[in-house]
């Protein structure tokens, strides 16, 4: 029971309260970019989701099962990026032959999920805090639900922006990056149900 | 032939190093007008001095994978060159954090993570891509200093305007008189969207005239 609420303020912490996207400024590109509608905006989430909790796991194991044993701690981002890099690559042949219309929408923004800040920031926040390998893996699945939550709520209110009346040098990102202001605002709400 | 050659010169005044260079330090610039690399942007302009920090630590990363890149090009196989570049990018950036580690780790510990994650910004990949692999070293290395001076550029205007904002301070000094009121908000995550918003505004407002 102690394990299972442990692990639940762990999922909670990093979806709502120190939500990547809107307090640690990660996985802004696709946020910007490919927030225009719900539908891709949760397809975007699901990919990263997925990718963010196998490499999350990973490198965990990697991390702290081969480099700090044999005091490689050096190697430490270029094994991460590795990993990163070919989970992507799995998810893209995974996208391109199942969805090929989901692929087609994402065009450049599925490769550029390697370069999504999202997925490396959450495996070298996980180190950083010293997290052992089940609050790792529970830590990297939450990552991943609070991106998309971001997103998709994102993704729903630019659908609505799209009918109103913006100054014409605000359009675009502009006016996201002002709705995203409020977001944070919003979410902030949230910072006072876990301390420390 | 002595005016025909006369004329090509006028036509190319500025070489074409200098030109990738003059280029990215405004004309597109990362911050204003590709808009890349926004995570760094936003998370650690809260003051001045980790901004100068993070801007410079871009450029050298930016300024070495550029050149390395354009050094091997010819050597690196199509759909293997994503990986490669990731690869010398992430092998600089781990030189940057151990150099920042050793010299300013004051500032090192308060970029936390934010270090590594150049790794992952979205500019260095983008210069490799679009610059590195094609030209030769000169014009590279000259379009990575440019583009990272831009970049700088853009975190310090967004450094500046948020420290002297929230705190009333530049370099952690105080500048504005006691009585100003501060703006705690731009301390805030909020501060850094709602910034970089009204700047982006800003910004087309005044250009698209011309």
């Amino acid at each position: 029971m102690d394990i299972a609420g442990h692990l639940l303020v762990v999922f909670i912490s990093i979806a709502l309260v120190n939500n990547l996207v809107l307090t640690k400024f990660l996985g802004i590109c696709p946020y910007l970019g490919v927030s225009r509608r719900v539908d891709m905006a949760f397809g975007m989430g699901c990919a990263v989701t997925f990718v963010i909790t196998i490499s999350g796991t990973m490198t965990w194991l990697i991390n702290n099962l081969i480099l700090q044993k044999i005091g490689m701690d050096y190697l430490k981002y270029i094994a991460f990026i590795m990993v990163i890099a070919s989970m992507v690559q799995l998810v893209e042949m995974y996208v391109r032959k199942f969805f090929p219309s989901l692929y087609d929408s994402f065009g450049i923004f599925l490769p550029l999920i390697v370069t999504n800040c999202a997925i490396l920031g959450t495996c070298l926040f996980i180190d950083l805090w010293g997290y052992g390998f089940l609050e790792a893996v529970v830590a990297s699945f939450g990552a991943g639900l609070g991106f998309t939550l971001a997103i998709c709520i994102m993704g729903g209110i630019r659908e609505n922006l799209e009918w109103a009346d913006i100054p014409q040098a605000l359009r675009g990102a502009g006016i996201t990056l002002i709705t995203a202001a409020i977001m944070t605002l919003a979410f902030m709400g949230f910072s006072g149900m876990i301390k420390g | 032939m002595a005016t025909g050659e006369k004329l090509e010169l006028k036509q190319n005044q500025t070489p074409e190093p200098l030109l990738h260079f003059l280029r990215g330090l405004w004309e597109e610039n990362a911050v204003f007008r590709q808009m890349l690399g926004m995570c760094p942007v936003l998370a650690v302009t809260a003051q001045l001095q980790p901004a100068l920090t993070m801007g410079i630590a871009t450029t050298f990363v930016l300024v070495c994978s550029n050149a390395v890149v354009s050094l091997i090009r010819n050597l690196i196989q199509g759909h293997l060159r994503i990986l490669m570049f990731t690869l010398t990018i992430a092998t600089f950036v781990t030189i940057a954090d151990k150099l920042l580690q050793a010299f300013v780790p004051a500032m090192s510990e308060k970029l936390g993570p934010y270090v590594p994650l150049i790794i992952v910004n979205c500019l260095i990949i983008g210069r490799a891509e679009a610059c590195g692999s094609r030209k030769p070293i000169i014009t590279s290395l000259l379009d990575a200093l440019g583009m990272g001076l831009g970049f700088t550029l853009g975190l310090c205007v967004l450094g500046t305007i948020r420290e002297l904002l929230a705190d009333g301070a530049l370099f952690g000094i105080s500048v504005l008189p006691e009585a100003f009121p501060k703006w705690n908000v731009m301390k805030l995550p909020a501060g850094a969207f709602l910034t970089l918003g009204i700047l982006l505004g800003l910004s087309n407002h005044f250009l698209k005239k011309k």
